[in-house]
C-alpha cells in the first residue's frame, strides 16, 4: 500500500488543524493525485448500490409477508377473503408493458438511437404513472366494497403491502422521470446512461416484486 | 462557502468526525440519564430540588415518578444502542479508516454518505423531542413491546405522542442505517485496491463489511415492524393487538430478528479494531487471519438465527426453544476462536502497552466475562429464572455496553491522529483506562448477584420488597461505583478536548501502520 498521509498534518506552519477541515483538493473527497477513474464514481458502483438496495427492499417485504403468514396461521376464522378489484389485473398488465418499453428503450440507446429511445422511454414513464393512478383507483374500489385498513386483517395486509410497493414505485419514478427530463433535451451523457440502466433495473425489480405480490394475493391469501 | 461545505460535507473523514461528535453527545446524555436512574433506584424517596425544576410534573416535590424513571431508562437504552454503539464503531470509525485501508480515497457514494448522516441527526432530534413531550417521554424500553406500546395515549402516561415520536425516530434511523450499509458494502466491493483480494483485506474492513451486511438484513425488518406498529397506533389497525385480531408476539419476532443482529452490529467492528491494534502493537501479524474472517462470518450467520433466545418465556414452543438454544450456544465456538487467536497473537510477544492496546486487552477480558453469562442465559431452563432480572442487565452491559465501548476507546486512541492530526495524551489515557476497567467490573459484576437474588429489572423502585432487602446494600454499592465510573470519564473528555488543540502533532504513515512522530514543534 502506498504511503497515506493525513492532509492536515502536512500543513507546514504547524498550525492546529481546523475543527472540520476543508475536504482535500478535487472536491467530493478525492485526492486528485490518487484518482483512479476505473474505480469509484463509476457504473459498477451504481449497480452494486442498486442491487444492495434491492436486498434491503426484499428484507422489508419479507418481514411484512412473514407477518402476514404468521397472522393467517394464527386463527382461521376471522381471515375474511378479499375480492381483488379487477382493475388490479389491468395495472399488472400496464406494469409489465412499462417494463418492456423501458427495456426496449434501454437497448435502443445502447445502439445510439436516441430519438427512438425517447419515444419508448416516454411510453414507459407514462405507463408507470398510469400504474400508480390505477393503484389509487384500486384502493378506492376496495374501500367502497368495505375492505378498509381497519377491522379486517387480510385487507390491512393488502394495503400495507401495496402501499409499500407504491412507495417504491414513486421512488423509482423519480429516477425514471429524471432520465426522461434529460433525454428529452438530448442531454444524456455517459453518466446519464448509468442512470438509464440503473433505473431500468430497479423498475424491473419492482415489476417482479409486484407479480410476486399478486401471486400471493391470488393463490394464497 | 466554507461553512456550508464543512457542515454538509461529502468527505468521508469529515463525516467520520461528525458521527464521532454525534455519538459523543449521545453518550454523554446517555450516561447522565443512567446516573439519574441509579440514584433513583437506591434513594427512591429522596427529594431533589432540581428534579422538580427539570420536570415540574413528573418529579413534583423533587421525587421522580415511576413513569419518569421508565422514560429515563427508555431514552438511555435507545440512545446507547442506536446512537452510540451503532454509530461510533461502524459509522464513525468505518468512515474514517475503511477507504484508506482499502487503498481508496473516498466512499463509494459520498453524497449518500452525507444524506445518511443528516438523516441520523433527524432521528436523534426526534428521539430528544419524544423525551420532552407534555404527557411524558416514551417508557416502553428500547424493545417497545406491544400491546401497551401499540395502543396510544389510552395505555397510560408517556404512551401518547412521546411513544409515537420514538417510533418515528427509530424508523428514520432504520432508513439512515440502511443507506449507510449500502455505501459500506459498495465501497468494499468496488473501491478495494485492484491488487487486494478479499482475503487480503485488513480485518477491520472485513468486520465493517460483515457488519454492514447485518445492518442491511436487519434494519429493514425493524422498519417494517415500525410501520406496522405506527399504523396500529395512528390508524387503528390491530397488527399487534389481540383486540384487533393481531398478535403481540409477532412484534417480538420481528423486533428480535433485528435486535439480536443489532448486538453484533455493535460488537463486530470492535472485534475488527481489536484484531488490528493487537497485531500492530504485538508487532506481528494476527494469528489465524482466515480463522478470524470465517469466525466473523459465522457469528453473523448464526446471529441471524438466534432471535428466539429473547423469547424463551414468552410462550415459544419448547421445540423451537431448543433449536434457538443450540444455535445460541454454537455462537460460543467462533467467539472462542477469536479469543484464542487474540491470545495466540499476544503469546510470547512483547506488546507495547499503550492506551489503545490496553483498551484492547480490556475488551478481550470483558468480552470473555460477558460472554460466559450468555451461556447461562442461552439455556431456556436457566433463562426462565434469569429473564428480566439484573442478571440480564449485567450480561448485556458487559458484552455489549462495556466491550463495545472499549473497542470505541481503543479506536479513538489509535486513530485520533487521523481525525485531528494530533495524539491523545498517553498518561491521562492510561489513568482513564485503569480506572474505567476496574470500575466497569465493579459496577456490572455485582449486578449478576442481584440477578441471582431475583432482583427484577425495569422496576423503578424495589426497595419495598422484603425479599430484596438483603440486596439493597449491594445495589447501593453499584450506584456508588457507577457514579465514580461516570466521573472518571471526565478524564477522557478533558484529554479529548485538550489533545484536539494541544496534543502532540504526528504523521500517519499507512504502510507500516505505526505512528511516526513529526518533528514539527507543537505550540
Ligand atoms: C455508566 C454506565 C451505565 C450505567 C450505570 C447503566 C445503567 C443502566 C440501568 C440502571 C438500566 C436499567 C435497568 C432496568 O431497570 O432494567 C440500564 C438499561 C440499559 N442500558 Fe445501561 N448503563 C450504563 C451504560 C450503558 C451502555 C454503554 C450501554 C450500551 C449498550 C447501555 C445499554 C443499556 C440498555 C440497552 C438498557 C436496557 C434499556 C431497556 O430495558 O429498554 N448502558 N442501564
Ligand atoms: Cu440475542
Amino acid at each position: 500500500m502506498a504511503t497515506l498521509t493525513h492532509p492536515d498534518s502536512l500543513k507546514s506552519d504547524g498550525a492546529p488543524p481546523p475543527f472540520f477541515p476543508e475536504p482535500p483538493t478535487g472536491g467530493g473527497g478525492d485526492d486528485s493525485d490518487r484518482n483512479r477513474p476505473e474505480r469509484g464514481n463509476s457504473r459498477s458502483a451504481a449497480f452494486i448500490g442498486i442491487v444492495v438496495m434491492m436486498c434491503a427492499s426484499v428484507m422489508t417485504f419479507s418481514a411484512l409477508l412473514s407477518a402476514m403468514v404468521v397472522r393467517r396461521g394464527l386463527n382461521g376464522t376471522d381471515w375474511h377473503h378479499l375480492t381483488l378489484p379487477s382493475i388490479l389485473w389491468w395495472n399488472t398488465g400496464i406494469l409489465i408493458l412499462s417494463s418492456v418499453a423501458i427495456d426496449v428503450a434501454r437497448r435502443l440507446l445502447r445502439r445510439g438511437r436516441r430519438q427512438e429511445f425517447n419515444y419508448w422511454w416516454t411510453a414507459g414513464t407514462l405507463m408507470g404513472t398510469w400504474f400508480l393512478i390505477g393503484q389509487i383507483v384500486a384502493w378506492k374500489q376496495l374501500a367502497e366494497h368495505g375492505f378498509t385498513l381497519i377491522g379486517n386483517q387480510h385487507s390491512a395486509f393488502f394495503y400495507v403491502l401495496t402501499w409499500a410497493h407504491a412507495a417504491h414505485v414513486v421512488g423509482a419514478l423519480v429516477g425514471v422521470f429524471y432520465v426522461e427530463y434529460r433525454a428529452l433535451r438530448f442531454r444524456l451523457g455517459p453518466a446519464g446512461r448509468t442512470w438509464v440502466d440503473v433505473s431500468a433495473l430497479f423498475w424491473h425489480f419492482l415489476d417482479v416484486l409486484w407479480l410476486f405480490l399478486m401471486a400471493i394475493f391470488v393463490f394464497w391469501a | 462557502m466554507a461553512l456550508r461545505n464543512r457542515i454538509f460535507s461529502t468527505d468521508h473523514r469529515t463525516i467520520a468526525r461528525q458521527y464521532f461528535f454525534l455519538s459523543l453527545i449521545a453518550v454523554i446524555f446517555g450516561v447522565v440519564l443512567s446516573i439519574l436512574m441509579r440514584f433513583h433506584l437506591v434513594y427512591p424517596a429522596a427529594q431533589v430540588k432540581w428534579f422538580e425544576w427539570l420536570w415540574p410534573v413528573k418529579a413534583s416535590g423533587g421525587v421522580m415518578t415511576p413513569e419518569l424513571y421508565l422514560s429515563l431508562m427508555t431514552l438511555h437504552g435507545t440512545i446507547m444502542v442506536f446512537f452510540v454503539l451503532t454509530l461510533a464503531p461502524l459509522n464513525a470509525f468505518g468512515n474514517l479508516v475503511l477507504p484508506q485501508q482499502l487503498g481508496a480515497t473516498q466512499m463509494a457514494f459520498p453524497r449518500l454518505n452525507m444524506l445518511s448522516f443528516w438523516t441520523t441527526v433527524v432521528s436523534f432530534l426526534l428521539l430528544i423531542a419524544s423525551f420532552t413531550c407534555q404527557d411524558g417521554g416514551p417508557l416502553s424500553g428500547w424493545t417497545a413491546y406491544p400491546p401497551l406500546s401499540a395502543l396510544g395515549a389510552i395505555a397510560g402516561p408517556g404512551q401518547g405522542l412521546g411513544q409515537t415520536l420514538w417510533f418515528f425516530s427509530i424508523g428514520v434511523f432504520c432508513i439512515a442505517a440502511t443507506l449507510t450499509s449500502i455505501n459500506f458494502i459498495a465501497t468494499v466491493i468496488e473501491l478495494r485496491d485492484p491488487a487486494m483480494r478479499m482475503m487480503q483485506m485488513p480485518l477491520p474492513c472485513w468486520n465493517w463489511f460483515v457488519t454492514a451486511i447485518l445492518s442491511l438484513l436487519s434494519f429493514p425488518v425493524l422498519l417494517a415492524a415500525g410501520i406496522l406498529i405506527l399504523l396500529d397506533r395512528l390508524a387503528g389497525t390491530g397488527f399487534f393487538l389481540p383486540s384487533g385480531g393481531g398478535s403481540p408476539l409477532l412484534w417480538q419476532h420481528l423486533f428480535w430478528f433485528f435486535g439480536h443482529p443489532e448486538v453484533y452490529i455493535a460488537i463486530l467492528p470492535g472485534m475488527g479494531i481489536v484484531s488490528h491494534i493487537v497485531s500492530v502493537f504485538s508487532r506481528r501479524p494476527i494469528f489465524g487471519y482466515r480463522a478470524m474472517v470465517y469466525s466473523t462470518i459465522a457469528i453473523a450467520v448464526l446471529g441471524l438465527l438466534v432471535w428466539g433466545h429473547h423469547m424463551f418465556i414468552s410462550g415459544l414452543s419448547p421445540y423451537s426453544a431448543i433449536a434457538f438454544s443450540v444455535l445460541t450456544m454454537a455462537i460460543g465456538a467462533p467467539s472462542a476462536v477469536k479469543t484464542l487467536n487474540w491470545i495466540a497473537t499476544l503469546w510470547g510477544s512483547r506488546p507495547e502497552l499503550n492506551t489503545a492496546m490496553l483498551f484492547c486487552l480490556g475488551f478481550v477480558s470483558i468480552f470473555v466475562t460477558g460472554g460466559l453469562s450468555g451461556l447461562f442465559l442461552g439455556q431456556p431452563q436457566i433463562d426462565a429464572y434469569f429473564h428480566d432480572t439484573y442478571f440480564v442487565v449485567a450480561h448485556f452491559h458487559m458484552i455489549m455496553g462495556i466491550a463495545a465501548l472499549f473497542g470505541i476507546f481503543a479506536a479513538t486512541f489509535y486513530w485520533f491522529p487521523l481525525m485531528f492530526g494530533r495524539k491523545l495524551n498517553e498518561r491521562l489515557g492510561k489513568l482513564h483506562f485503569y480506572l474505567t476497567f476496574i470500575l466497569a467490573y465493579g459496577t456490572f459484576v455485582p449486578m449478576h448477584f442481584a440477578g441471582f437474588a431475583g432482583n427484577p429489572r425495569r422496576y423503578a423502585d424495589f426497595t419495598t420488597f422484603e425479599f430484596l432487602a438483603p440486596v439493597l446494600p449491594l445495589q447501593k454499592g453499584i450506584t456508588h461505583s457507577a457514579f465514580t465510573l461516570a466521573a472518571v470519564q471526565v478524564i477522557f473528555l478533558a484529554n479529548l478536548f485538550w489533545s484536539m488543540r494541544r496534543g502532540e502533532v504526528i504523521v500517519w504513515t499507512g504502510d507500516t501502520e505505526t505512528w511516526q512522530r513529526s518533528h514539527t514543534p507543537t505550540r
